[in-house]
């Protein structure tokens, strides 16, 4: 924890700030200090507390305990309207702006300015234009239409709609660009920076640490719901030190060696189709070997994967496993033949978010942890708890709801499920989407032993460097064909990418 | 959790939201004990357990498909069912008594089994599968009848009569009926694998079923077997009275449908639940029973009840934004 010297030299002291939720301690005395006038960069791996934080702030959730003084006032509850009124304004990731609104009628909705004859649009539309160009730098004619606009420039509108009242001083922008292109994130920079020399202080959340290394004064850093440093001084060469504390140790290489000696096939598609999304599939994984699967969205990967694990019904072709042709109508017959999913949309299908993370564990191996279809609950904690050791699932509570760990620690409690199975094929779609950078070097590792104990994997993804650092072969999908099935050695970013995208030249990749 | 809070007044807001819900029972209990001399009395304790053991039969079953995430309006023809069939097996079949009941449940798995079809192969919504069940089982019960005279039998075998007037050391016999139906479904929804996986699909069908559970049997055993315990319950009013009285069961539905959700609503994680589905028919029970002995207009109760459904959710919504 870091206290400040002097509090006056803060417009924003959050102190000590603990909050937690059934079975999971979100923030663990963190604090958080900024000065006026600053971009103050918040950053952290998923769950480690900045969004908690951002909604302590919101007075979204009601902190445990710890103090808040905002502009030089102590804060014992935060409401919405309080914070509103303190001056703290929030951008948040999505626009809630209405489609067919005019510019001025979105900076004004909610506190529109009414004359003699009810709505004064001309004063809305004057105020709205001076203050895009004046405070945000940009001209935009204020009866455009939100629908006619860039999604950087409704970006621009949300800022003015949340700051017109003149009365903001601190601004806090939450995941501003996930939805912007490199020149539109720009554009919000030099907007943001305007801001600044204001004298508005600007909390920046992001994951992206290029963008905050380009626009930040100084970066709080959290990990496991406590602020672990403060930088100061932010420049390029500042990443890798923020890495480190985020992490909280040196990263090693992000793919684990490869060491699989292929010799026997395990699963065999053979002239597999499924209805229009894909045809003819020729694929065979062996045992011990991890195959990518590559290709465009549409391109049939999703369906393909789907249909092996019984999802959706092939029209035509066969799949074998062990060399035994294999009817799969359903999920459950692909897990009792060893076929397991991970699923893409893990938050959707492959969790039940309010069953604790021991029951979504052992749901597929429930009669193992059963005395005569009764739940032994010693044998069900024991068998959980090992394989939350096992796979580092944070927080280590296996009671635990599942909704409240992160992305990385929910992915892993999908893979603990289906190594209580042992399982011999194992399909994993998209497994490090929306999983932090530690997360993923602990899947990886976990994905490479369980091939070099002989299990199949199949890995599809949408990132190429992922399919080339983890699998041996990579297979491409386009337009519902298989048009490419090489040895990873043969390929590089570039060629992948070619490949996938259809601008593949004849011959192999070099 | 921390045990510290951050302000260290007593907050009497938090409180009530927390234990809002035993603070209502306690006040109702103690309201109708001070205002009522025979509230308190063991025979009038046994009168609401009594009085309460239907409704709690139906409410089993309606905490089982509410579990599995649907809910089932046809309770009350699955209870119309079993007493019809049980009846009529006796009256125009000579049945014995055991395999009247045996045939009454059958009446019940029937609609069970016309709900899954419905649900399952059809795909229809819960809700608008069993109001259809619902419908086309009131209309052959009037069919049936004749318009929906009851069917007496006065001779029914009193080992069939005993199901409602019997009793085992002075414990009537449908209190211990309504309790071995109480212990199977807790042991089966709360204590085994099967009811971790009802669980589960209730919460989130699509997660349970790439989890490899067989989403849809369970959905349809489900209803089966929900059908086959609201049989039971209506063979007991239907030994009591020895006729079937069409169209009885409705009474039914929406108290079951009160006491499932009050029951949820006091579960840490709003889970339909069995122990939960017993208070709140207990204490739906106690608030009948309550305002019957106040002697006040007996219309008043399904206002109450309404109220009390209304307030346990809005409890529980609470509950949950504290957190």
């Amino acid at each position: 924890m870091n206290m400040p010297k002097n509090d006056d030299a803060h417009v924003l002291s959050m102190a000590g700030i603990s909050k937690s939720f059934p079975g999971v301690q979100a923030l663990d005395g963190a604090s958080l200090f900024v000065a006026p006038g600053e971009i103050h960069g918040l950053v952290g791996e998923n769950g480690a507390g900045k969004s908690t934080i951002i909604k302590v702030l919101a007075g979204v959730y009601e902190r445990d305990s710890g103090t808040v003084t905002i502009n030089s006032t102590v804060y014992e509850t935060l409401t919405p309207a309080s914070v509103h009124a303190a001056g703290v304004r929030f951008i948040h990731q999505e626009l809630h702006l209405v489609p067919h609104f005019t510019v001025a009628e979105s900076v004004f909705m909610g506190q529109e300015i009414t004359g003699i004859f009810g709505i004064d649009r001309k004063t809305m539309n004057d105020r709205a234009a001076a203050f895009l160009s004046e405070t945000l730098h940009i001209d935009i004619a204020p009866n455009t239409l939100i629908r006619d606009l860039g999604i950087a420039e409704r970006k621009l509108v949300q800022i003015a709609r949340a700051l017109i009242d003149n009365k903001a001083s601190i601004v806090v922008f939450d995941e501003p660009t996930a939805p912007l292109a490199m020149a539109e994130i720009e554009q919000l920079f030099t907007a943001i920076r305007h801001l600044k020399e204001r004298g508005i202080a600007i909390i920046y959340v992001s994951h992206y640490l290029g963008e905050i290394t380009q626009l930040c004064d100084r970066v709080t850093i959290f990990r496991n719901g406590k602020d672990v440093a403060v930088e100061s001084n932010i420049d390029e060469g500042s990443s890798d030190s923020i890495i480190r504390h985020m992490v909280g140790r040196e990263l090693a290489a992000l793919y684990p060696n490869k060491h699989h000696a292929v010799e026997t096939p395990l699963l065999k598609l053979t002239g597999l189709s499924g209805d229009g999304q894909f045809s003819d599939i020729d694929l065979t994984v062996g045992k011990g070997e991890i195959v990518g699967l590559g290709g465009l969205i549409g391109s049939g990967r999703e369906e393909l994967t789907d249909t092996i694990y019984g999802l959706r019904q092939p029209t035509s072709g066969s799949i074998e496993l062990d060399g035994r042709a294999l009817s799969i109508t359903a999920p459950s017959t692909a897990v009792e033949a060893g076929i397991v999913l991970v699923p893409r949309d893990r938050r959707h299908d492959g969790l039940v978010l309010d069953l604790s993370v021991g029951d979504n564990i052992n749901l597929a191996s429930l009669e193992e942890i059963a005395n005569l279809w009764l739940e032994d609950r010693k044998s069900a904690a024991r068998r959980s708890d090992e394989l939350s050791e096992k796979l580092d699932i944070r927080p280590r509570n296996s009671s635990a709801l599942t909704r409240f760990l992160s992305g990385g620690n929910q992915q892993k409690v999908v893979l603990a499920r289906w190594l209580a199975t042992g399982s011999k094929l194992f399909i994993l779609d998209e497994p490090t989407v929306g999983v932090d950078i530690g997360a993923k070097v602990e899947i990886y590792q976990l994905i490479e032993d369980l091939a070099a104990q002989g299990a199949g994997i199949i890995v599809s993804s949408s990132d190429p460097a992922e399919l080339l650092g983890l699998c041996d072969r990579v297979a491409v999908l386009m337009r519902g064909k298989l048009i490419a099935d090489r040895p990873t050695g043969s390929l590089d970013i570039d060629s992948l990418i070619a490949l996938t995208t259809g601008f593949e030249t004849t011959g192999d990749a070099a | 959790m921390s045990l510290v809070s951050d302000s260290d007044t007593f907050s009497l807001r938090s409180f009530l939201v927390r234990y809002g819900f035993l603070v209502i029972i306690a006040a109702f209990f103690a309201f109708f004990s001070l205002y009522t001399g025979s509230f308190l009395s063991g025979t009038n304790l046994l009168n609401i357990i009594e009085g309460s053991s239907i409704l709690l039969i139906l409410a089993l079953g309606m905490t089982l498909v509410v579990a599995l995430g649907g809910i089932d309006l046809s309770v009350g023809i699955a209870f119309d069912m079993g007493a019809a069939f049980a009846i009529v097996a006796m009256k125009e079949y000579d049945a014995a008594w055991y395999v009247a009941i045996l045939i009454g449940i059958g009446g019940g798995v029937l609609v069970g089994l016309l709900n899954a079809f419905l649900v399952v192969k059809l795909s229809v919504s819960p809700f608008l599968a069993t109001l259809g069940t619902f419908f086309i089982g009131s209309s052959v019960q009037r069919i049936f009848t004749g318009g929906g005279g009851p069917i007496s039998h006065r001779q029914a075998p009193m080992e069939y009569r005993n199901l409602a007037i019997g009793d085992v050391f002075g414990i009537p016999s449908e209190v211990i009926i309504a309790a071995v139906v109480l212990l199977i479904y807790f042991i089966f929804l709360e204590r085994s694998i099967f009811g971790k996986r009802i669980h589960a699909i209730g919460l989130q069908k699509t997660a349970a079923l790439v989890a490899g559970i067989k989403v849809n049997k369970y959905i349809a055993l489900g209803f089966i077997i929900a059908a086959a315990t609201c049989a039971i319950g209506g063979m007991i009013g239907s030994a009591n009275l020895r006729m079937f009285t069409p169209l009885a069961g409705f009474s039914y539905l929406l108290d079951a449908i009160a006491a499932v959700f009050i029951g949820a609503s006091i579960h840490p994680h709003g889970r339909p639940n069995v122990p939960g589905t017993l208070i709140g028919v207990l204490f739906l029970g106690m608030v009948a029973n309550g305002l019957n002995l106040m002697g006040l207009d007996f219309n008043t109760k399904d206002a109450l009840s309404g109220l009390i459904l209304v307030g346990a959710l809005a409890i529980a919504v609470a509950q949950k934004r504290l957190r």
